[in-house]
């Protein structure tokens, strides 16, 4: 065995000791992490361990099966309009208030780099970050139970879900076409109107039917907290303990949140 | 007896494609014979079914008397450790370093948990090291294998089959993702090491001149049918017109 | 370019058909629209409730964050970042079964393991984190237990997807040639398909722990742990204030969850 090997051998050799190492002390480590863990969020140790039992038996016994007949029964169906009704009206709003934003707050595009791009972005960044369902509970404090409440918190999340990935695209645009449409003296409205949003139109439109799909998943939870939809009926068969009903709605909602998937898959490839 | 014995093997896909004809070979201990045949005449598939990646439909294939193709699949996957292969592609595992590469070579020998820890028994890395030096890719092992140049990946492949402390080595088109001059520097290095370990190899080519260079025998394929099978120095050169004319003449007409 | 001289100059040969048809695409949507807000907004909205207009003004102005709540959130928060981490990694651990299940060329029995890794998928991923939940607390009772298991259910299903199609798309060469050393099915998996597909999964998994901590926010609505249930406690005594101190401390928190994966990921893909 040359030299050259035994160096090698020792240097490989300590560093799978070293390696080991690590992933010993990473792996204590995430036990202590979970001991702290446990004891910070306070879960009971006993009910861990009885838990697939007592989840199995809520599953197989209390939720299935589910009760179809109510969940196809006219209120409910009234609901499930109403669910759809809130996601387009929330999304159409919020992608009308979303185009200036994500212009604004596009770094190549904006009219106005000092005061209404970050302004813009702000504005992105905190819907963003702030979920639908405290959004909506704040609004239906102000603004009384109903539809109107989930359907602008819709539009909250529109405006964090679109605009930002609105302004990603925008960011990659080519600037040859704004320049000439500049070049002819235009006002910034006119560039964007045509020599932006041309470029843009297939992929915001992309945006736009993605963003749909993401606020009815979003609106089928509303009504948990007063804000309309089908929401609502779930919280109450849950609270009345009529879970067979509250598994009926929930199957309602998956076929809802499927068809919603595949319909804005099937729109997004016709527009790509 | 021979090492390596194959008896009216056939092949055909499920595509319908018929890939082997019926096909008898031998290959005696550390004898080096090449399969020499257009692409699609059946190379890759003839070497396939001997280690079994790809299943022949009949046929017998035995490798030092045990009968491949009756095995069950532990007794098969018994019987690959003593069968390396080297493909065209390298099929290095990328992200994954060149020494580890080398050590997979034992993958059939080790326990589940050295798998599954990468801990190799120290023997099995002391030989790693060696046949890195030995193929000269030493100062490399601790890259990830897709850093390396394509010839220092083929080498990589060769210590990698050389691990498995084989009978014999199946190597397809070994050069042909390569340019000339480092394809023949991985020929030779293959055949010295074959001859060093007292390997036997069976490898396959399209190319005439690697063929006749490197072998001590040339087996002829073509459409999944045995042409010819000579010994290389006396290989005459219609045997091969044989295999390039008759493409020539199709390509005419 | 020559689309963008179109568009603006205007073109007068556009045939009247598609304008026609533009025309009356536009009249549709305007109708719906309006029908869907009168519906929405004059009949769905509880105007008893709204009262005057001065009325909805002195609740807005109630609810700018008081600040002198903004230390008790903290722990609160912490139990919320908690359960995500630890909902996150049980959806890791999860998404393995249900990915080997999942994944066209490795299912073992493809007329039934497929359909049911496939099946385990959509529920998982069509079935809002709340509704999780709520299932988890009426088996389990309050607490972030339930909290935790529902992240896992949600999150278990994306894990899997976007797993299970790496390794549809994954090179078979490498793995043939660790088959061919003689190695098993197990051993195959570890060496050939696991390096290929590591880094998608943990970038993935480091995805999860973002949007986890923006769904273990909102848990505590309904029971199960975290301050989301501060948040709904403050409304219901209408302390705004407080409440929207809650929302500030999520916004904040999601920041930087949002800022501090992406750094990692970024590096994850460059290193
Ligand atoms: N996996 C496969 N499925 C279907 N047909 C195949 C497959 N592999 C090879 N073939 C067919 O079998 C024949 C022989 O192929 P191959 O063994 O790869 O030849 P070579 O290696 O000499 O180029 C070809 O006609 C090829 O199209
Ligand atoms: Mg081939």
């Amino acid at each position: 065995m040359g030299d050259g090997i035994t160096a090698v051998r020792q240097a490989y050799l300590h560093d799978r000791r070293v390696g080991r190492f690590v992933k010993f002390a990473a792996l204590l480590s995430l036990f202590a992490f979970g001991f702290w863990s446990i004891d910070v969020l306070q879960i009971p140790i006993d009910r861990v361990l009885g838990m697939f039992g007592r989840v199995g038996n809520m599953v197989w016994q209390r939720l299935l099966p589910p009760d179809l007949v109510y969940a196809t029964s006219a209120s409910v169906i009234y609901a499930v309009l109403e669910t759809i009704e809130m996601s387009l009206l929330g999304s159409f709003i919020g992608t009308l208030i979303t185009l200036p934003l994500a212009w604004f707050a596009a770094w190549n595009l904006t009219p106005d780099r000092v005061f209404l791009y970050p302004m813009a972005r702000l504005i992105i960044v905190v819907s963003r970050s702030l979920p639908s369902l405290m959004a909506a509970m704040l609004l239906v404090a102000v603004f009384g139970f109903g539809p109107f409440a989930g359907m602008l918190a819709l539009v909250v999340g529109t405006i964090g879900f679109a605009g930002k990935l609105m302004a990603e695209q925008a960011e990659t645009i080519n600037m040859g076409p704004v320049d000439a449409v500049r070049a002819t003296g235009a006002g910034k409205l006119k560039v964007f109107i045509y020599g932006i949003f041309p470029q843009l139109k297939p992929s915001w439109y992309g945006i736009v039917i993605y963003n749909w799909d993401a606020r009815l998943r979003s609106s089928t939870i509303l009504g948990f907290v007063g804000a309309g939809g089908i929401g609502l009926h779930l919280r109450e068969r849950i609270s009345v303990l009529e879970y067979h009903g509250a598994m009926g709605i929930i199957v309602i909602i998956i076929v809802l949140v499927v068809a919603s998937e595949a319909m804005s898959h099937f729109l997004r490839k016709r527009y790509y | 007896m021979p090492l390596l014995e194959i008896r009216a093997l056939k092949k055909s896909y499920a595509t319908g494609e018929v890939a082997l004809k019926g096909v008898d070979l031998s290959v005696s201990a550390q004898e080096i014979v090449a399969i020499l045949g257009l692409s699609g005449s059946g190379k890759s598939t003839l070497l396939r079914c001997v280690n079994r990646l790809v299943e022949p439909d009949s046929g017998s294939v035995t490798l030092d008397g045990l009968e491949i193709t009756a095995l069950n699949k532990r007794q098969l996957r018994r019987a690959r450790q003593s069968m390396g292969m080297i493909f065209q592609e390298f099929n290095l595992v990328d992200r994954l370093t060149v020494l580890e590469n080398v050590l997979s070579g034992t993958l059939g020998s080790v326990s589940l948990w050295r798998a599954f820890s990468r801990a190799f028994p120290r023997e099995n890395l002391d030989r790693a090291l060696g046949l890195c030096e030995r193929v000269g890719i030493l100062d490399h092992i601790k890259k990830r294998a897709d850093q390396l140049s394509g010839g220092q990946r083929q080498r990589v492949g060769i210590a990698r089959a050389l691990m498995q402390n084989p009978k014999i080595l199946l190597v397809d088109e070994p050069t042909s993702s390569l340019d000339p001059k480092i394809g023949a520097e991985v020929m030779e290095l293959m055949l010295e090491v074959a001859h060093e370990t007292h390997v036997a190899m069976l490898f396959s080519v399209h190319d005439v001149r690697l063929a006749t260079e490197y072998s001590n025998r040339i087996v002829g394929l073509q459409g999944g049918s045995k042409i010819f099978d000579e010994r290389t120095e006396t290989v005459k050169p219609e045997a091969i017109d044989l295999i390039y004319g008759m493409n020539k003449r199709a390509a005419r007409g | 370019m020559s689309r963008v001289i179109v568009a603006a100059e205007g073109n007068p040969l556009r045939d009247r058909g598609t304008l026609l048809k533009r025309y009356a695409f536009y009249a549709v949507v305007l109708c719906a629209v309006t029908a869907m807000g009168v519906h929405l907004i004059v009949f769905g909205t509880d105007w008893g409730r709204m009262g005057t207009f001065a009325d909805v003004f002195g609740i807005i102005m109630n609810l700018a964050p008081s600040l002198a709540f903004m230390p008790k959130i903290i722990g609160p928060l912490l139990q919320t970042l908690l359960m995500a981490f630890w909902g996150t990694l049980l959806a890791v651990l999860l998404s393995i079964p249900v990915f080997y299940l999942a994944a066209s060329n490795i299912t073992p029995y493809m007329m039934l393991t497929y359909p049911l890794g496939r099946g385990l998928i959509v529920v998982s991923r069509s079935t809002h984190e709340i509704i999780f939940a709520l299932i988890y607390v009426a088996a389990l009772g309050l607490g972030p237990l339930p909290g935790i298991l529902a992240l896992a259910s949600r999150s278990v299903g994306f894990m899997a997807k976007t797993t299970a199609e790496a390794i549809e798309n994954i090179d078979r060469g490498p793995i043939e040639a660790i088959e061919a050393t003689g190695a098993g099915p197990i051993k195959r998996f570890l060496f050939g398909v696991v390096p290929q597909v590591l880094p998608v999964f943990i970038g993935n998994a480091i995805f999860q722990l973002d949007i986890n901590i923006r769904r273990a926010a909102i848990l505590g609505m309904v029971g199960a742990g975290g301050i989301g249930l501060y948040f709904a406690e403050q409304m219901k005594i209408y302390e705004y204030g407080n409440a929207s101190a809650c929302v500030l401390g999520v916004v904040l928190l999601v920041i930087i969850g949002e800022f501090v994966s992406n750094r990692v990921r970024t590096k994850l893909i460059s290193g």
